[in-house]
């Protein structure tokens, strides 16, 4: 049956709703976050291993690990089909931060696309003194630009869930991009490149997504 | 002066719901039901009621096998409350 309210009471209901709302935690978005992390510094880590060990033209070849990553998307979908399964509210900064990573992913395929397309454009077609060394050259601007755009998307969500490591972890990941792009002519760049992403793949996703999972459980 | 209070939001079910519906982008049936300790008849009556005022917009779906509502505050249902929450505070000491 309804019953009137007194007006102490309307303000005290209004605020009590509204904070249940703003605390709610997605469960599940921890593991999701552990995935990419791991993912990216195991396959990170054994390239650095290949690059150390090979030599030559084989040590190029230990790129191909990457291709590694596309195991990640089907346990994503999967693990996001049953996030939102048991979605039972949707914040503005939940949907909002969606986006966010939506657009963090839109930004990796643009950038690996372009260099792969601008790659296979020339291959054959190398006439320019110069053009072989571009060429390389080119591919060494992907690791800094990627690790950049972790940290974009990792400083934006953490600001918005108040979550002070993934806030660290892209701070990191700044870092360890400007490093990379001040370290573009070391001679040992290749190996440098990827143990920076290694170590940008513990910091911002690793370690929050541990803590994420755990501030979950706690919330249960 | 005392501002009148909307009567369709001066209700403590209608209001939890309300409040719950503007601090989120969507909120399911359930989970409605859970905060606010209603039974799920009454609930149902209540957000019916917001609804064909055109406060909120309810839709229904499917999780797996099992149907899903899931409710939305409306523009107008915003606007509703700001109304409510403005006129409340003209009923609190100056």
């Amino acid at each position: 049956m309804d019953r009137t309210l007194s007006e102490k009471e309307s303000f005290e209901l209004i605020r009590q709703m509204i904070s249940t709302a703003k605390n709610n935690l997605q469960k599940g978005m921890g593991k999701i976050f552990l995935l990419w992390g791991y993912l990216v510094a195991l396959i990170s880590l054994a390239n650095f291993i290949l690059l150390v060990v090979l030599t030559g033209e084989a040590q190029y070849n230990s790129y191909y690990l990457w291709a590694l990553m596309g195991l990640g998307y089907p346990v994503h979908w999967m693990w996001i089909r049953k996030i939102e399964h048991a979605r039972m509210i949707t914040t503005y900064v939940e949907k909002m931060m969606t986006w966010v990573w939506v657009a963090f992913a839109i930004s990796i395929v643009t950038v690996v696309l372009g260099l792969v397309c601008s790659s296979l454009l020339v291959m054959n077609r190398m006439t320019m003194p110069g053009q072989e060394f571009l060429h390389w050259f080119q591919w060494l601007f992907m690791p800094p630009f990627l690790v950049c755009l972790y940290g974009l998307a990792l400083f934006i969500s953490g600001k918005a869930y108040q979550f002070r490591p993934m806030v660290t972890g892209g701070i990191i990941c700044w870092l360890g991009a400007l490093f990379l792009l001040v370290s573009l002519h070391h001679p040992q760049v290749l190996e440098l490149q990827q143990a920076v992403i290694c170590l940008c793949a513990l910091a911002g996703f690793v370690v929050p997504g541990h803590l994420l999972s755990r501030k979950e459980k706690s919330h249960v | 002066m005392f501002k009148e209070l909307d009567p369709l939001l001066h209700s403590p079910l209608r209001l939890a719901v309300m409040s719950v519906l503007i601090g989120s982008h969507e909120a399911d049936f359930m989970y409605l039901k859970k905060v606010t300790n209603a039974t799920s008849g009454n609930l149902s009556i209540q957000i019916d009621k917001l609804r064909e005022a055109g406060y909120i917009t309810v839709t229904k779906s499917f999780r797996g096998k099992m149907p899903r509502t899931t409710c939305r505050v409306s523009p107008e249902g915003i606007t509703a409350f700001e109304t409510y929450v403005e006129a409340l505070k003209s009923y609190l000491p100056q």
